[in-house]
C-alpha cells in the first residue's frame, strides 16, 4: 500500500489532469484492483473491463477526493463498480450462469488458472455467498482495517468482523 | 497495508468475545489469509495496462474539451451582451460628436400634392404652360433681335412677369 505522503503529489497532479499521475496511480493500484475483481467475477476479460472502468471513472471522480484514506477511497469505488455491474440485469443472468457453467466443468475438471495452477481458491470461494465473498476479497485485496471496511458497507464493525471471521473459517475448512 | 497493520485484531475481538474466542478468531484470520497468499490471482497483461493508460489519457482529453465547451457557452451570452453594449455607445458618440448632417426637405411644396381638387390644379397647370410658350416664343424673338433693337428693356420687363408669374403658382 502507497504512504499517503507518497500519494499526495501523485493525486494532486491528477487532479490537476496529469495523464502521466494517471498513470502512475494504475501501477500503484492496478494488481490490487484487478485481484479483487478478479476473485469476485473468475473472469480475467471481465476483470479487465471492470478495471478499465474504475480507472476511466477515476478521471471524472478525482476532484471529489477531499483527503483521508485514498484506499478506502478507491476500493469504494471499486466495490461500487462491482455491484453496479451485478444489479446489470443482463449481466448478473449471464454471470449466473457462467458460474453455474463453472461449477459444473469443476466436477469433471478443475479450472486452471492462467499460470497454470489449480485455481482451488477461486472453486472454493464460489461456493460462498456474494457477500462473505465480498468481504473477503475487499479484506485482503484493499488491506483496509475493519474499522474502514465497515465505513464502506455501511454496518457496524461487530457485524463486519463477525461476518468476516466466519467467512475465513470456511474458506479455510473449504481449502483444507 | 498500514490500515490492517495500525489495527489490534485480538484487541477488536474482545470488545465482542471472551479472550480465549478471540485468540481463536484471530489465528483463523492469520491462516486463512495465509492460504489467500499461496493463491495469488492472475495479473492482468502488460498490453491490457497500456489500453487502460490510453483510455485515461483520451478521458482527459474529452473532459478538458468538455470543459471549454462549457466555459464558452456560459461566456456566450455576456460576451453578446457586451458586443451590443460596445456597439450601441459607439453609436452614441458617433451622433453626440459628429458634422450636423444637412436634411434636404421637397423641392415641390407639398400642398399641391396634397390638393384635393384635381380640376382646379390642371386648369392652373394649363395656364402656366400656355404662359411659359408665350414667354418661351418672346424670349427667341428678343434674342434674335427681331423687334428693334430694344432687347434690354424687354428682358427686364419678361423677368419682371416671370416674378410675377413664379409667386401666382406657389401661393395658388
Amino acid at each position: 500500500m502507497a504512504q499517503s505522503d507518497d500519494l499526495a503529489p501523485i493525486i494532486d497532479g491528477c487532479k490537476a489532469g496529469s495523464a502521466e499521475c494517471f498513470s502512475q496511480l494504475v501501477d500503484i493500484y492496478t494488481s490490487r484492483v484487478y485481484g479483487y475483481f478478479y476473485r469476485l467475477t473468475g473472469d480475467s476479460e471481465l476483470s479487465d473491463d471492470l478495471l478499465s472502468e474504475l480507472f476511466v471513472k477515476l478521471v471524472g471522480k478525482i476532484a471529489s477526493y477531499k483527503g483521508g484514506s485514498f484506499d478506502s477511497w478507491l476500493f469504494k469505488i471499486a466495490t461500487n463498480i462491482f455491484h453496479d455491474y451485478l444489479r446489470g440485469k443482463q449481466r448478473r443472468k449471464k454471470l449466473y450462469e457462467a458460474r453455474k457453467n463453472q461449477l459444473e466443468s469443476e466436477i469433471t475438471e478443475p479450472k486452471r488458472s492462467e499460470n497454470g495452477r489449480i485455481d482451488k481458491l477461486q472453486i472454493q470461494l464460489w461456493k460462498l455467498n456474494d457477500d462473505t465473498r465480498d468481504l473477503i476479497m475487499l479484506r485482503y485485496y484493499s488491506q483496509l482495517s475493519l474499522k474502514e471496511i465497515s465505513k464502506i458497507r455501511c454496518e457496524p464493525i461487530g457485524t463486519t468482523l463477525s461476518k468476516l471471521h466466519r467467512g475465513l473459517k470456511r474458506l479455510r475448512e473449504l481449502m483444507e | 497495508m498500514n490500515g490492517q497493520n495500525e489495527e489490534n485484531l485480538k484487541e477488536l475481538f474482545e470488545r465482542f468475545v471472551s479472550t480465549e474466542e478471540a485468540e481463536s478468531g484471530v489465528e483463523d484470520f492469520v491462516k486463512a489469509e495465509r492460504i489467500l497468499q499461496q493463491y495469488p490471482a492472475p495479473q492482468p497483461d502488460e498490453e491490457m495496462i497500456a489500453v487502460i493508460k490510453s483510455d485515461i489519457a483520451e478521458a482527459i482529453r474529452r473532459r478538458r474539451e468538455h470543459a471549454f465547451r462549457r466555459l464558452a457557452y456560459r461566456m456566450a451570452p455576456v460576451a453578446a451582451v457586451f458586443i451590443v453594449i460596445a456597439a450601441v455607445g459607439v453609436r452614441m458618440l458617433k451622433e453626440g460628436s459628429g458634422p450636423v448632417e444637412l436634411v434636404q426637405g421637397p423641392i415641390i411644396p407639398a400642398r399641391v400634392w396634397e390638393s384635393e381638387n384635381v380640376a382646379a390644379e390642371d386648369r392652373n397647370l394649363l395656364v402656366l404652360t400656355t404662359e411659359l410658350d408665350e414667354l418661351e416664343v418672346e424670349f427667341a424673338t428678343l434674342e434674335s433681335d427681331e423687334n428693334g433693337g430694344n432687347g434690354s428693356s424687354a428682358i427686364t420687363e419678361l423677368e419682371i412677369e416671370f416674378a410675377e408669374i413664379n409667386t401666382n403658382i406657389w401661393e395658388g
